[in-house]
Formats: C-alpha cells, sequence, structure tokens
C-alpha cells in the first residue's frame, strides 16, 4: 500500500450533493460563503449526535461549501440543537446562547420518539428552523446550504 | 458470575445475576457473596467514579456537558493539581430521562419504542434485549429465518459502531487520512443498514415475536457492499499500525487489568482485551463455528485492536448469515401477553445489555435496564488515573461508551 500523503490522494471519495429545497429562515447574507456550525447534545438518544458525525464524513466534504465545526459555541454561526431537553440542561442551554455573538441561529431537531421538554417551548432567540423529526446527513446538510443562500 | 443489576422493589432488593449464558434474579439476603461493583451499579443515577480528591493545590477540571470534546450532555469532574490525574468522578444525570419508569403502565409494543430511544446508537441492541424478555414470559419461539434476521441487526450494528470508536481514536491520534477512510466506512455502514431496514440506526426493524422485515430482494446488494467494507477497513487497519505515531499514542495508555475488569464487572471487547474470553454469541447455535476475539494487553491498543477483529468477524457472519436464509417468508406470531417476570440479553457492541421486565395485565409493571455503559465508565474513572488529560480520548473512546445508555 501507497504511504499515507499519496493514498490519500488516489481515490475520490467526496460525493456530487444536490441540495433538497428546506424551509429554513436565513439569517445574514455575510454566510453566503462561510459557515461554522456547533452541535449541543441536550439529551437525545445519541442517534442526532451520530448524524452530526455523518456530516463530517467525506462523502459530504462539508469543508468545500466553507461549512466547518466549531469547538465553542463562541464561534459559531448556527446552534444545532439536537434532541428534546432534560430539565438539567435547560440551564447550560440558554448559557451556550448567551455566549454566541450576532449574528447567529438556532436550528432545533427532535426525534420523534425523544423524551424531554421541546426546545421549542422554551422560547430560543433567533430560532431558524424547527424539525419534530430526524433528519439525516444529507438533509442537515441542505439545511446547511439553504441558509447559505443569499436571500436578502 | 457477574451481578449485572440491583432491582429494588418496594422493600425487597434482588440481584440481577449472569452467569455465562444463565441470568437470573435473587434475593439480596439469601446471597452470601459479596460483590465488588455492587455500590457502583447503586449509585448509578447518581455519580460514577472513585471519588473526590482534595490537597494542596487540587482543584476540579470540569469538563463538559457542552464542550467539543464530549459529544453528549454529561460531565467528568476530573480532580488534579495540573498534570496527573488523581480521581474522576462522572455525573451521568444530565442525560436522565426515567426511561424505566415511563415504560411502566405501557403496552409491550409502546415500551419497544422506548427501549429503542434508550440509546439510538445501540438501538437494535437493546430493543433485541427487550423483546427476548417479553418472549420468554410469553412462551413465543421465533422462527430461524426471523433469528437470522436479528443476528444480521446485532452484527451490522456492532460494525457501525466499532468503525465510529477506531475512527474516534484515529481522530485523537491526529491520523487524518486514516480518520476520512474510516468515516467513509462508516457512513457507508449507515447507508447499508438504511438499505437493509429503512433505518440508518436499525430502529423499527425488531418486534415482540419476530422481525418486520420486507427488503428480502436487498440482501445480496447488502452481503456486496459489507465484502467491500470487510476488504477495505482490512486493507486500512494492517497499514495503520505500521505508523508508530498511531500505535504509540494507545500502546500502555489506560490498561485495565483482568483482576479489575471482573471486578467492575465490565463485559464486551474491553473484557475481551483484558484477557477473559466471554461472548455470549458463544452461546447461540445459530452462530457456527464462532470464534471471540481475545487479547491479553488491557490496553486502548488491545480494546482497538480487538474491535478491528470483531469489525471482520462481524462482516463475515452478516455475509455467511445471509447466505443461510433459505425461506423468504417470515412467520411473525401475534403475542398473547401473560402475566409474569422475564430477563431478555443480548451481547450490544460494548458489553451485556439486560432487561428484567415484569408484566401484569397485558402492561409492563416494572422494567430495568442494565447498560454495558455504566461499567465502562467505572472503568474508564479508574483506568484513567495516574495519566494526563492529553490522553483523555484515548482512554474514554476506547471503551465505546455512551452517557445515552448509562443515564436512560
Amino acid at each position: 500500500m501507497k504511504p499515507w500523503a499519496i493514498y490519500g490522494i488516489t481515490q475520490r471519495i467526496t460525493e456530487t450533493f444536490e441540495k433538497t429545497k428546506e424551509n429554513i429562515k436565513s439569517v445574514s447574507p455575510i454566510f453566503k460563503k462561510s459557515l461554522h456550525i456547533f452541535p449541543i447534545d441536550v439529551s437525545n438518544d445519541n442517534e442526532l449526535n451520530f448524524e452530526m458525525a455523518a456530516l463530517a464524513t467525506p462523502q459530504y466534504n462539508i469543508h468545500r461549501f466553507g461549512i466547518f465545526f466549531t469547538d465553542s459555541p463562541r464561534h459559531t454561526d448556527i446552534l444545532f440543537v439536537l434532541g428534546k431537553c432534560s430539565k438539567k440542561m435547560i440551564e447550560p442551554l440558554k448559557e451556550t446562547i448567551n455566549q454566541i455573538s450576532e449574528p447567529f441561529g438556532i436550528i432545533i431537531i427532535e426525534n420523534k420518539f425523544d423524551l424531554g421538554i421541546s426546545a421549542e417551548e422554551l422560547n430560543l432567540p433567533n430560532v431558524i428552523g424547527y424539525y419534530d423529526k430526524k433528519l439525516e446527513a444529507d438533509e442537515i446538510l441542505s439545511v446547511l446550504l439553504t441558509i447559505m443562500e443569499d436571500r436578502q | 458470575m457477574r451481578l449485572l443489576g440491583v432491582i429494588e422493589k418496594s422493600d425487597k432488593e434482588l440481584l440481577l445475576i449472569q452467569d455465562k449464558d444463565k441470568f437470573f434474579t435473587a434475593d439480596k439476603n439469601e446471597r452470601r457473596e459479596k460483590f465488588d461493583n455492587y455500590s457502583v451499579i447503586k449509585n448509578r443515577d447518581i455519580s460514577i467514579g472513585n471519588g473526590k480528591t482534595q490537597g494542596e493545590g487540587v482543584f476540579n477540571f470540569r469538563y463538559g456537558p457542552v464542550t467539543a470534546g464530549v459529544a453528549e450532555a454529561g460531565v467528568f469532574n476530573i480532580y488534579t493539581y495540573g498534570e496527573r490525574i488523581l480521581s474522576v468522578e462522572i455525573n451521568p444525570t444530565y442525560k436522565k430521562r426515567e426511561i424505566e419508569k415511563q415504560m411502566a403502565g405501557r403496552t409491550p409494543q409502546e415500551a419497544l419504542q422506548l427501549a429503542e430511544s434508550v440509546c439510538g446508537n445501540f438501538a437494535f441492541s437493546h430493543s433485541l434485549s427487550f423483546s427476548r424478555a417479553i418472549e420468554n414470559i410469553c412462551g413465543i419461539n421465533i422462527d430461524e429465518t426471523s433469528q437470522r434476521l436479528r443476528i444480521v441487526a446485532l452484527e451490522l450494528e456492532r460494525i457501525y459502531n466499532n468503525i465510529h470508536v477506531i475512527a474516534r481514536l484515529s481522530k485523537g491520534a491526529a491520523q487524518n487520512v486514516l480518520t476520512s477512510h474510516l468515516e467513509w466506512i462508516f457512513e457507508e455502514a449507515l447507508r447499508i443498514n438504511k438499505l437493509f431496514c429503512k433505518s440508518r440506526f436499525l430502529k423499527h426493524l425488531n418486534a415482540v415475536g419476530g422481525v418486520n422485515f420486507s427488503s428480502f430482494g436487498s440482501l445480496h446488494e447488502i452481503s456486496k457492499r459489507i465484502g467491500a467494507v470487510k476488504n477495505k477497513f482490512k486493507e486500512l487497519y494492517s497499514h495503520s499500525l505500521k505508523s508508530w505515531n498511531f500505535a504509540d499514542r494507545l500502546y500502555k495508555v489506560a490498561t485495565l487489568t483482568q483482576k479489575q475488569a471482573l471486578s467492575i464487572g465490565i463485559t464486551g471487547p474491553s473484557l475481551r482485551s483484558a484477557g477473559v474470553n466471554e461472548d455470549l454469541r458463544q452461546f447461540d447455535k445459530l452462530y457456527d463455528n464462532f470464534q471471540t476475539a481475545a487479547r491479553s494487553e488491557g490496553d486502548a491498543l488491545a480494546r482497538m485492536e480487538n474491535r478491528a477483529d470483531e469489525i471482520v468477524n462481524s462482516c463475515s457472519i452478516v455475509i455467511s448469515q445471509i447466505e443461510k436464509i433459505q425461506n423468504k417468508s417470515l412467520q411473525k406470531k401475534e403475542a398473547e401477553v401473560k402475566d409474569g417476570a422475564g430477563i431478555g440479553f443480548c451481547e450490544s457492541p460494548s458489553g451485556i445489555i439486560a432487561y428484567y421486565i415484569e408484566l401484569k395485565n397485558g402492561l409492563l409493571d416494572y422494567a430495568y435496564i442494565s447498560t454495558p455503559s455504566v461499567f465502562g465508565f467505572k472503568a474508564f474513572a479508574d483506568v484513567f488515573v495516574g495519566y494526563i488529560f492529553t490522553d483523555f480520548s484515548f482512554s474514554l473512546d476506547s471503551f465505546g461508551i455512551n452517557f445515552a445508555d448509562c443515564a436512560r
């Protein structure tokens, strides 16, 4: 087998992506070329966390669109709230939102069978999208690409 | 003999015990032997770890619940003076959903949905253990095709979970090319799951009394794609161990000795990599000539090697089980619900999941879930002591444990 540096470029593993139209509000035209995202788990059953991990796989290659995961909510443009909220996660969620700089947007994704308080009931600011069904990695990418379209 | 759970009902305390493939409950007052992990199980909903450390310069480094380093909502209270870790206390309560309490008063079909919601990446294992408990109570026998399809699903779950664990380990060691290719296999495995049962996480496939399966036409393609995954993984993995940068980061990190592993009651790949060759699949006759992959070193590298061997084994099992599915029709039996108590179990990707269920008037009266992550977190807390924070991801990820599974 070839050394890693060469092996890495011998196979094309990124796929062409066809975006579907998603119902989501735009945040700001400044995200046209770059969008940073941070997912917060508010006690989902891990399925949505794994979909987020799948979004980072080379099939989607989100970096080519200018989309990046951040390590801190302070650097994020879009906060993904994953799942229904347990009582103990309400305060950490609100404090996380408090730390994000403007402009930012919040997307709530809940699984139908998750247990807890719906984040929609928490009156969170700047909610640009709410999904009461699980989204798969390709659907999440379509949502992000729709946000990046300059529609203002 | 291993203690898996402590069932507290009114004034009685029952112990959920495993002895090879025998699972039973026993009154605590009638048992002579003491189990080392009794207090870990009793306190599993409050805190798991090895206590708080105090002293000059010692502080609590609180890691979580919102950080990129921990993907889930949970808190690690790490006591250190700045370099070596002195003790760890893990707080799983941020993810507590009281699923066992919510199961009470529901029909088995409704409770099955809740069992799948305990931990999405172990959804099939939870669902299978739950339905086996109900089937034991009601005396339902499952036809061979359904049993083989259950084995295929269980192994598909093992494949994507183990690949995810190894991808996280390689990401922690900054092996970017290897990580990208492993992540490609991870997404491919999720797509194969969807082709198999229309769900990327194998949900809604299992049912009490059988499986809801109709994709017999896709089995050939699934077999082909799993074969390709197996070959690609073998090629990548053998090459990855040639990189000393990678192997050195895992070698002798977070070593779990055989004595510790047995005392904690941990099961699955973590136990097998500590030199104990135990696997519930050995007792299932439908797994022909099943060979466990065991190691003896007990460190993070051994745990990764064990999972890598299991990926290859699981791919072979999926292919051989699909070949053996002759009958393309399923005999799903409508369950006649009877009153009583029963235990269901299976070997999940990270160890034994066991359900103790009591049925009364056709509804669940009581449920107790024993999950492998409880023991995994205790093992992590114990082996992480003495290492430095840089070893955190190697120590934690090598156990393949989840807060969702632990907190329920």
